[in-house]
């Protein structure tokens, strides 16, 4: 769905690019990660995923639209939504509902409409008993909940999270991710930014970047088994790998590809019954 | 937001469902009436100021606590008239070297008067009216002006996010004063160069971040789609019964001042 070629970006005419010929195609319906760190260019490349940037050299196409024209802008926005880092500082509205109607609004559709979209996308993140609150008075974590609603409501193809859990507790992060995975589930072509290795277990495909090229890419277990290149790059690996490759080195022989918590339950409970 | 305008009110009155349109315009020309306005003129607008506010079921307290912050305005007002109306002197101030005159007394009391009518009137208006329903009304009342040049909808969205960002700044200006009073900053008591120089320490961060945020604002609304094409609200409004009565009276009372004016 999106197709990004020979991507090069740099602030000004002058000056080092920021990124040095990106190539990536994110496919109908994927989940993708990516990661690396910071000022490696993963937000650089993702604004230009929705024409918020354009290229310097290069094409970036969305369904075969070319960002850098600015007659299919409002088509590329609508199908590729953004949510991004701070939650406080993405949220236009006096209150919930009202900042969710934002986008809508924006692709001119009729109020009826609009009113639909906005009840279905507050109801999908679950702030109905919030709808007529102000933000402000919103955790963290249902502030970005609501960021989430408000793109929803545009009916995107595809979603943008850019680092959405950094300024959440925990009990935040795990309702946006939940949220995030209900959507992958629905279809939606997701791209998702971050620094914590366990989020990232449960995609498809991972895109590594350093200093402004894509460094890895692979599924999440080809990618973590190159643990030497990442912690080149100052990236860790999920703690459970961590845990069974360090079980490994023991002498315990464990599959040492596993990222979750209960993959590793189960390859140890394997090796358990395996002994007499 | 709460000391600049006065915040919402949540009631259920005829005020509240009036249309934010309606409100606006009425409050415009009440406040042109009250502005030269005589004597008697300002009592009966006091009177029908009186009654509306009677009518929003918000208590009298909310509509005085919006005086708090122009005390010192009015003073400086009062005193003004006071001090420069020439006039006939009044016996006990003409012992020292100023000379207060009867006309200044009448007259400051009455600009006070005034501005206080004003006061009642703006904060009936923010009181009884969603912010965003105030900001949408002035989009549709600004909207004729497009034919001048006027972006009646980017003016909206200005006012709005100056709106919504203003408590946003506060508690960002008290994080940066924590941080600093964290580090050994004290002010209180402090000389006047010292405290110039601390307020120098936070603005000039305060206006970076805000730049930044500011950056990221606009990259969030262009995201979702903002300035690509003309825009539509879920809100609709229409103008009932009530609505047109209220402007009848309002234009009853606009001509009953006009007639008034050519009298005298």
């Amino acid at each position: 769905m999106i197709r990004v070629e020979n991507l090069v970006y740099r602030y000004g005419s002058q000056g080092d690019p920021v990124l040095r010929g990106i190539d990536l195609e994110i496919k109908r319906g994927e989940y993708l990660a990516v990661i690396g760190p910071n000022g490696c260019g993963k937000t650089t490349l993702v604004k230009h995923l929705n024409g918020l940037l354009r290229p310097s050299e290069g094409t970036v196409l969305v369904d075969g639209m070319d960002t850098s024209e600015g007659r299919s802008l409002r088509e590329i926005r609508r199908k590729v939504g953004m949510v991004f880092q701070n939650p406080e500082v993405q949220i236009v509205g006096m209150t919930v509902e009202e900042d969710v109607a934002f986008g809508p609004g924006n692709l001119g559709l009729p109020p009826e409409e609009i009113r639909r979209r906005v009840e279905e996308a507050i109801s999908f993140v679950g702030l109905e008993t919030h709808a007529r609150r102000s933000p402000h008075d919103l955790s963290s974590g249902e502030q970005q909940l609501l960021a989430v609603a408000g793109v929803l409501a545009m009916a995107p193809d595809c979603i943008i999270l850019d680092e959405p859990t950094t300024y959440l507790d925990p009990a935040g992060t795990r309702k946006v991710l939940d949220v995030v995975a209900r959507l992958h589930l629905q279809g939606v072509t997701l791209v998702h930014i971050t620094h914590y290795m366990d989020e990232i277990v449960e995609t498809d495909r991972v895109v590594v970047m350093d200093r402004g090229r894509i460094a890895l890419s692979g599924s999440p277990p080809e990618v973590f088994s190159e643990q030497d290149i990442l912690l080149d790059l100052g990236l860790e690996i999920p703690s459970v790998t961590a845990f069974m490759k360090k079980l490994r080195q023991m002498g315990v022989p464990v599959d040492p590809r596993v990222l979750t918590v209960e993959d590793a339950c189960r390859e140890i409970t394997r090796l358990l019954e395996r002994r007499p | 937001m709460s000391f600049l305008l006065g915040q919402y009110v949540e009631a259920d009155s005829v005020v509240h469902r009036l249309d934010p349109r309606v409100k606006i315009v009425s409050t415009v020309m009440l406040s042109l009436l009250i502005l030269g306005a005589s004597a008697p003129h300002c009592l009966a607008s006091a009177l029908l100021l009186g009654l509306v506010m009677h009518l929003t079921r918000i208590p009298f307290r909310a509509y005085l606590k919006a005086f708090r912050p122009v005390i010192p305005f009015f003073a400086l007002l009062f005193l003004l008239h006071l001090l420069f109306t020439p006039g006939t002197p009044l016996p006990p101030f003409g012992a020292w070297a100023i000379t207060v005159t009867k006309e200044g007394l009448f007259m400051g009391g009455l600009v006070v008067f005034r501005f206080g009518l004003l006061v009642f009137a703006a904060s009936l208006l923010t009181y009884t009216t969603l912010p965003s329903d105030l900001v949408f009304g002035l989009e549709r009342l600004l909207r004729p002006l497009k034919a001048l040049g006027v972006p009646s909808h980017d003016v909206a969205v200005m006012v709005f996010l100056a709106l919504r960002f203003f408590p946003v700044f506060l508690r960002e200006l008290d994080r940066m004063r924590e941080a600093q009073a964290a580090r050994g900053r004290v002010v209180r008591g402090g000389s006047l160069g010292l405290k110039i120089r601390a307020a120098r320490d936070l603005l000039v961060p305060l206006a970076w971040s805000t730049l930044r945020k500011a950056d990221t604002l606009a990259a969030a609304m262009e995201a979702r789609g903002y300035g690509n094409g003309p825009r539509t609200y879920m809100r609709t409004f229409s103008l009932s019964f009530r609505d047109y009565a209220a402007l009848f009276l309002l234009l009853l009372l606009a001509a009953w001042r006009l007639l008034c004016g050519i009298q005298a």
